[in-house]
């Protein structure tokens, strides 16, 4: 943890004044530059793209700095505004399908998985071993080994086009690696703190409450977070589970509006950026408990 | 520590560090895992057995009535052509995926193993791609691949590199191929690229100034020194590499739009199990892909992962 705490640290001097500039100095600023470049190019071409009309966008040469913004995509897409037509539209729901079911998702995935975690990393109990790489070996478990059947069940439950159905296997999908996270913030906690609350008279649950979650605050960030984005992302999943516009996500929405060859490109630009807007605000401002979470559950 | 290890049976070592519970907390502890069984136990364990048993197992909505098959799933896929091409395919896929990835990573890790300014923000805008949907990625994506406006095209026809303007995807099976693979590699590098500048954090900046003072340049430190260190890491970026490319499937869905010039072996499944409605089909492939996919991962492990000390 340590590493990463100082690797997400902006700034500061370069370790060693000789080796770290030099004569390969302007090497890794080229090198930068092209991982800049590379990593924000297409965001940037599809937010272009989408302030333009549909005859700019189709120039040649390409408009490389959208001149003056148009909004008529946005509007379009929302259902409002004049060119509001029945080839478009819908994102709006479809965002708020995608809120619901990544922010239900999160929830109780943090909820099982920090309570089971702890059981896990500090409790003793039979079969605390057997269970525990039980939930863990499901980490490696291909979308592949579950797919056909979780469908078959939600349909039999009568949980398809339903958010809960969506929100439970996202939940079953995320909970190992959030159990796993918060297991090894769990682990790297001193048990000295927990030990005298014990010796004091304080029972599992109110150290559990009120001295071990507060320390693991942080962790419970990058395992929320983490789950989040998760969710915002799925596709194969809610493309079996989700037939009707109602509890369609974006993903789904979008997808469906590029295979439909009639909706102009300027418009699914549009709705990509609003699908690429909530995870593009979270890495920004949240980045540092990315970084930590993915470390955290995958080294070790 | 003391306190505890001195309880019998309590203090084998700090991965079992336990506290002490009250009388009547028995139970405790099983509430708490509970729910997490539950769910481990109906989404993911329950669906992966119904998988391995519904692989030999006959259901064809438009042939019933279900019966045993024995192997007769595993023959019909591997009879089928299209589902052969989606193996060549998901081979190629890893291959770029994997070689791809994990190359860029540990170039971006190098690049930003040292400190400089701003060097936070651009960790921080590095990893946009991997926080983004990969459908949304194939959609923004296949406006730049586009063959008559898109901005690839446009480029490297004005660099001089093509003299006109070419269909990326659809035509040739490793261009296709290639021009989906990047769109994946550009989600999970940063993954790949994080998981390297963990290693490299964690190498002792004694061992660089040991090998300064020796003469060594910096390729030298690089070759001798990081590479070998950061094997963990690139380790676990090569099986992350591995599992998301043999599961490739929203890029493709999105790019190659149910043509079979890209298919994948996931894109494959979907379309025997959603599309023609043969579920014993898609059991069969289910099933090779899951056995595929831990197999290789272990393997993985086993090749590169070495344990390393300073």
């Amino acid at each position: 943890m340590g590493a990463t705490a100082e690797l997400t640290r902006s700034g500061r001097r370069a370790r060693s004044g000789r080796a770290g500039r030099g004569r390969y100095g302007w090497l890794r600023g080229v090198g930068i530059g092209a991982l800049l470049l590379w990593s924000l190019f297409p965001v940037y071409w599809a937010l272009n793209t989408s302030l333009q009309t549909n005859a700019q966008a189709q120039g040649s040469p390409p408009t490389w700095f959208p001149t003056h913004f148009v909004f008529s995509n946005y509007e379009a897409i929302f259902g409002v505004g004049p060119s509001s037509a029945s080839t478009a539209g819908g994102v709006g729901q479809a965002l708020l399908n995608s809120s619901i079911e990544s922010l239900g998702a999160t929830i109780l995935t943090l909820v099982i998985a920090v309570v089971g975690a702890y059981a896990f990393a500090r409790l003793r109990f039979r079969l605390r071993g057997f269970l525990f790489y039980i939930v863990l070996a499901t980490l490696t478990l291909p979308v592949y080994a579950t797919l056909i059947p979780i469908y078959a069940i939600l349909t039999n439950l009568h949980l398809v086009n339903t958010y809960v159905g969506i929100i439970f296997v996202y939940t079953s999908g995320f909970l190992p690696l959030a159990m796993w996270i918060m297991y090894n913030m769990f682990q790297a906690l001193p048990a000295s703190i927990e030990e005298a609350a014990a010796i004091d008279g304080a029972t599992t649950l109110q150290i559990f409450r009120r001295i071990v979650l507060p320390i693991v605050r942080p962790g419970m960030a990058a395992a929320a977070i983490i789950t989040f984005l998760f969710g915002w992302g799925q596709f194969i999943f809610p493309l079996v589970l989700s037939s009707t516009n109602s509890t369609q996500p974006l993903t789904v929405a979008l997808s469906a509006l590029a295979g439909r060859h009639v909706v102009p490109y300027t418009m699914i630009n549009a709705g990509a950026i609003v699908a690429i807007g909530v995870p593009a605000v979270i890495v920004f401002f949240l980045n540092r408990f990315i970084v930590d979470g993915i470390v955290a559950g995958s080294v070790k | 520590m003391s306190a505890l290890s001195r309880l019998p049976g309590r203090g084998r070592a700090v991965k079992s560090q336990t506290i002490r519970r009250g009388a009547g907390e028995t139970a405790l502890p099983y509430a708490m895992v509970a729910p997490l069984l539950v769910f481990i136990g109906a989404l993911a364990l329950y669906p992966t057995v119904k998988t391995a048993y519904g692989a030999f197992v006959h259901n064809d909505a438009l042939d019933p009535p279900n019966h045993f098959a024995g192997f007769g799933n595993f023959q019909d896929v591997f009879n089928n052509s299209q589902v052969r091409d989606s193996l060549l395919n998901t081979g190629i896929y890893v291959i770029f995926g994997v070689v791809l990835s994990v190359g860029l990573g540990v170039f971006f890790g190098l690049l930003l193993q040292r400190k400089f300014r701003g060097r936070g923000i651009v960790l921080a805008l590095m990893v946009l791609p991997w926080a983004l949907p990969g459908v949304v990625e194939g959609v923004i994506w296949s406006w730049i691949y586009d063959p008559t406006f898109g901005v690839l095209n446009s480029a490297l026809k004005t660099v001089g590199v093509i003299h006109n303007y070419q269909l990326w995807i659809g035509t040739h099976q490793l261009e296709t191929i290639f021009f989906i693979s990047l769109v994946q590699v550009w989600q999970i590098t940063p993954l790949a690229a994080i998981l390297v500048l963990a290693s490299l954090q964690s190498i002792p900046s004694e061992l660089y100034e040991a090998a300064d003072v020796d003469g060594a340049n910096g390729w030298q430190s690089i070759k001798r020194i990081t590479l070998p260190l950061i094997r963990p890491g690139i380790a676990i970026a090569v099986v992350e590499g591995l599992v998301m490319s043999l599961n490739i499937f929203d890029q493709v869905y999105v790019l190659n739009a149910g043509a079979t010039t890209g298919s994948s072996l996931m894109s494959e499944t979907y379309q025997i199990t959603f599309g023609n409605l043969n579920f014993g089909d898609g059991y069969a492939l289910s099933l090779l892909a899951t056995v595929t996919t831990i197999a290789l991962s272990l393997l993985a492990v086993k090749i590169i992962y070495r344990k390393v000390e300073y």
